[in-house]
């Protein structure tokens, strides 16, 4: 028994933080669930946004992702970390748009939207002039085009590995399948754009 | 150190170094390796330039009242009774096949029901078909035996006559 409480002990000592937020949250701790909120509202968002490449979708899909997070609260299990589980729910959420064929629509809004404006850091201190912007603006398009046109799987891959730095180790329990899997497909994801991407490296 | 390109296990040694998330002596030993390999050099230089074109795509903000619409979809939630919560929960799980499959049991049991009404109507119709051919065929035949009786009446007053004639 008491061999059995040292385990739990442990196990919850092992959590990460966020699981113990969660875990708060699972208690009745509703300011836990604003801490996490307030925490992943950003990078679940951009990873949603990355992969519809449409702003009002990423944040419906986003609030469906914390929504579903709150909801599960009662059944929440910290057998994995935070994070993943968190991620798992976004990427299916966002396959499933994406599966459902309701990019169709969104690609049409994606040049009304406000992301081509040109960070202000990259020019220092004077604002960009028209061509600046205008070559800015295409090289983006280019990028953007790049990543959707890789498989759904390839492009989760890479853009969890490019821009939320995880491990293959996790992206390969986001996506329910082995490591050597993931590694396989964020090669080919980052070859497929070496060849898409090249014209871009000359100038 | 053996060409990372060589071998498909060391070949993400490269996509780490260009990301500079390996640790110091892994870096230096591929640094080394891909100033005397050409391969390597450009894959590295091609790799850097795909993680700088990737770094340039910035995602719009979010929007400031995200937190206000979640939070009302969350007292929303809260505030549904038990059976449209369980509706919502059944939507949230994305349950799409249930639905043509409960359609689908619908009109197997519809049709099964309308089948079996049928049957038992069937029986009562048949009956009632039945009854009322017993009661045609009885109709008629009334009309046949009233006929008979009215043909043998007038061969009755007829024969009388017949016979005093005879006699």
């Amino acid at each position: 028994m008491v061999q059995g409480v040292n385990t739990i002990t442990a196990t919850t000592a092992a959590l990460d933080g966020d699981a113990q937020l969660m875990l708060r949250v699972r208690e009745g701790d509703e300011p836990s669930f604003g801490v996490l909120l307030e925490k992943y509202r950003n990078p679940v968002i951009r990873f949603v946004y990355r992969m519809v490449q449409d702003q009002a979708i990423s944040e419906e899909l986003g609030q469906e992702v914390f929504l579903r997070v709150y909801r599960s609260r009662a059944t929440y299990e910290p057998t994995a970390k935070f994070t993943t589980w968190l991620f798992r729910i976004a990427t299916h959420l966002a396959l499933n748009w994406l599966r459902d064929g309701k990019s169709e629509r969104g690609h049409q809004r994606l040049d009304d939207e406000g992301d081509g404006e040109m960070p202000v850091r990259e020019v220092a201190d004077r604002r960009p002039s028209v061509e600046q912007r205008m070559v800015y603006q295409t090289r983006l398009q280019e990028v953007r085009d790049a990543i959707a046109l890789l498989p759904e799987k390839q492009r989760a891959a890479v853009l969890m590995h490019k821009y939320e730095e995880m491990e293959y180790a996790q992206i390969a329990q986001v996506l329910e399948c082995s490591e050597s899997a993931v590694k396989s497909l964020v090669f080919r994801a980052y070859e497929t754009l070496r060849v898409r991407l090249a014209h871009m490296t000359r100038v | 150190m053996n060409c990372p390109l060589k071998r498909v296990e060391t070949t993400d040694l490269l996509l780490e170094y260009s990301a500079r998330r390996l640790d110091a002596s892994r870096a230096a030993a591929v640094g080394h390796h891909a100033e005397s390999c050409t391969e390597c050099s450009a894959f590295l230089a091609a790799q850097t330039a795909v993680w700088d074109a990737l770094d340039a795509w910035e995602p719009p903000p979010v929007s400031m009242d995200f937190n206000r619409r979640l939070w009302q979809r969350i007292d929303r939630t809260a505030e549904l009774p038990w059976y449209r919560g369980l509706f919502s929960a059944m939507r949230a799980a994305n349950w799409k096949p249930v639905f043509p499959m409960a359609a689908a049991v619908l009109v197997i049991a519809g049709g099964f029901l309308l089948d079996h009404r049928g049957g038992r109507t069937v029986a009562p119709n048949a009956a009632t078909s039945g009854v009322s051919g017993v009661s045609i065929i009885e109709a008629d035949q009334l009309d046949q035996t009233l006929d008979d009786i009215q043909l043998l009446r007038q061969l009755d007053s007829v024969a009388p006559g017949g016979s005093a004639k005879q006699m």
